[in-house]
């Protein structure tokens, strides 16, 4: 019992960062239809930023959020414009292939100038844990899980209530229909591309003190965060914040249960079978799997 | 429409390719330089697999990144009986070749139902699980240490010392995609996949069974692609399953037809032979001193060709799409 809770607490933890890496994804598929296959990559690069921060001024990384966020949110709106805007009415694997070679461009970039070696960044707090009879707690993963739900409540009350966030899920909903009430959609999808990428860019800063940041490092989560989102279903955010915490269950689970190189495998499986028996994910409307066809 | 007759050589792109090929079975007797056997083995390994991968993903529109996952298993089946059996990766290579496509109907009839990215999504989810159980059945598949493959030179074990044999193998192969890819672009049922990736509900009501259709294209794809994870094996006489069943290799196989003209018989080719020197050129140039950089200007590369040339270097030549069979 006492070794399930553990896993439970484990699983919950790491899965709140996925959530808050999976919302950034969701978000931006749900408005503009791109799957973006850089988002690992704006999660490196907010890693990368956590750590010169703190390696050339000694900032805490936690401190950081307030630097890195807005960095990565111009980071977004400047891929937007170069990358996600000319080809927002190109079919889907045209978008793929463009935020691809994103991808792979980003990822050598940061090979180029920071090399391959693993880099991580040593904080009184990283090994810092809570005993609650006899429970383990990392207070570094409870302070990012805590800051996951904050942020995602957050981004939930920005999209019901302010008129940006209300005209992003008009957009989602009806293109051709908000577009008809005057909404600028060219300015939401920028809007939401730039604020998907400082999602993802407080995920970085968040998870750093607990992880390693190497060129790769996006590629890793990056598939999970599909995962979760289809999971989810695309574009749904309660959906993607659910998907993240049940994708880190599954993870803890299975890696204790099964084998730790099989967890991936459990996950992937789960995700192939939710494609095929519940497409439009757990929370999804049906029918909206084809969405991303226009 | 009635489907053309199969006469590639009336046309002057035909003769074109003719004499290339015949210029390519002449050229290992004048030059023998390793490094130029090797890039013009890669180029049309590429081509080869462009083309393959060309018949789901140009032709019929089901943009896979899966395709990996046939080339794993045609490799892994082959070395794998050859290891444990002995058996000549010739007998191993028609077994990958009938697992593949196994696999490929499989997973095709419940992956043909999504639609755009969650098609592509779904092909990459398949790839990657065959790898991370490759890797952790170890005791059979030696996991991620890979497999060397023992030389016994010679053409019944599939391994030379040389590239001469090599490029001809595959010189073959990618005569025989090529061909193939022709007489589906001619024929009906070419046209019934280019019905289907147009508009696949209106192909459906025109009374294509697009799921058949669809199955179909995809058997012989993976097949082709999984032929091609032999003939890998056998050159480097090594497996490894992160290269094998890896991301980048699905990309790579998808973007030589896009780079050459996505849905033609001939832009994978073209793909290939213009992508292929110019990523060992750049890999040769830069990929000593500047890790990382030629990968950079492959990814600039890829986004600048996506968003300018969409239509690949066909597009570029014809201003339009090249093939007749494809005007919407």
């Amino acid at each position: 019992m006492q070794e399930l809770i553990q896993l439970t607490i484990n699983g919950l933890l790491q899965g709140g960062i996925y959530s808050l890496i999976s919302i950034g994804l969701t978000l931006i598929f749900g408005v503009t239809r791109v799957v973006n296959f850089a988002h690992g990559e704006f999660l490196m690069l907010a890693m990368y930023a956590t750590f010169f921060l703190f390696q050339m001024s000694g900032m805490d990384p936690y401190f950081s959020l307030l630097v890195v966020t807005p960095l990565l949110f111009v980071l977004g709106l400047v891929a937007e414009r170069l990358v996600i805007h000319p080809i927002l009415n190109a079919p889907s694997f045209m978008q793929i292939f463009s935020t691809v070679g994103l991808s792979v461009a980003l990822q050598n970039a940061a090979l180029f100038f920071w090399t391959a070696d693993y880099r991580s960044v040593k904080t009184a707090y990283s090994t810092e844990t809570l005993v609650v009879s006899d429970l383990l707690i990392s207070v570094p993963r409870l302070i990012a899980f805590g800051s996951a739900v904050l942020i995602s409540w957050g981004i939930f009350l920005y999209l019901k209530k302010t008129y940006t966030g209300k005209a992003m899920r008009a957009v989602a909903q009806n293109r051709t229909a908000s577009t008809l009430m005057g909404i600028n959609i060219r300015k939401i999808y920028f809007l939401t591309f730039g604020l998907g990428t400082a999602l993802v860019g407080m995920a970085g800063v968040l998870l750093m003190p607990v992880y390693y940041v190497f060129p790769t490092v996006g590629g890793l989560f990056v598939l999970t965060a599909f995962v979760v989102v289809v999971l989810g279903g695309m574009g749904n955010l309660t959906g993607a914040f659910a998907g993240g915490l049940i994708i880190g269950l599954v993870e803890s689970y299975s890696g204790f249960y099964l084998a730790t190189q099989l967890k991936e495998a459990v996950y992937f499986i789960i995700f192939i079978l939710v494609l095929f028996l519940k497409p439009s994910g757990l929370y999804g409307i049906v029918g909206s799997e084809e969405m991303g066809e226009k | 429409m009635k489907p053309a007759r199969f006469q590639f050589w009336k046309n002057p792109q035909g003769i074109i390719l003719l004499l290339t090929f015949v210029a390519l079975l002449i050229f290992p007797q004048v030059v023998q330089n390793p490094f130029v056997l090797h890039l013009l083995i890669m180029m049309l390994f590429y081509a080869s697999l462009g083309a393959a991968w060309n018949i789901i993903g140009g032709f019929a529109g089901q943009l896979s990144l899966g395709h990996a996952a046939f080339f794993g298993l045609g490799a892994y089946t082959c070395v794998l009986l050859h290891h444990y059996t002995g058996v000549s990766p010739w007998v191993g290579m028609l077994l990958g070749v009938l697992i593949a496509s196994l696999f490929a109907a499989a997973i095709g009839y419940p992956c043909f139902r999504l639609r755009g990215p969650f098609f592509t999504l779904a092909t990459i989810a398949f790839a990657e699980v065959l790898r991370i159980l490759v890797i952790y059945f170890k005791d059979f598949t030696k996991g991620s240490v890979g497999i060397t493959i023992p030389q016994k030179m010679g053409l019944a074990n599939f391994m030379f010392r040389e590239k001469e044999p090599y490029l001809y193998i595959i010189l073959i192969f990618t005569a025989g995609v090529f061909l193939i890819s022709h007489l589906i672009e001619k024929s009906r049922f070419g046209y019934q996949l280019i019905a289907l990736r147009e508009d696949e509900d209106a192909a459906e009501s025109l009374g294509v069974n697009t799921a058949r259709t669809k199955l179909k294209a995809a058997i012989i794809s993976a097949a082709l692609t999984s032929f091609g994870g032999v003939f890998y094996a056998q050159y480097i006489l090594f497996i490894e399953p992160y290269s094998e069943f890896s991301l980048d290799l699905s990309i790579q196989f998808a973007l030589v037809p896009m780079i050459g003209g996505m849905g033609t018989s001939i832009g994978p080719i073209i793909g290939s032979f213009v992508l292929t020197p110019l990523q060992e050129l750049l890999r040769s140039w830069l990929g000593g001193q500047f890790a990382g950089l030629y990968l950079v200007i492959y990814g600039v590369i890829l986004m600048l060709v996506v968003i300018f040339l969409p239509q690949g270097i066909l597009g570029l030549v014809k201003g339009r799409w090249a093939s007749s069979g494809e005007k919407s």
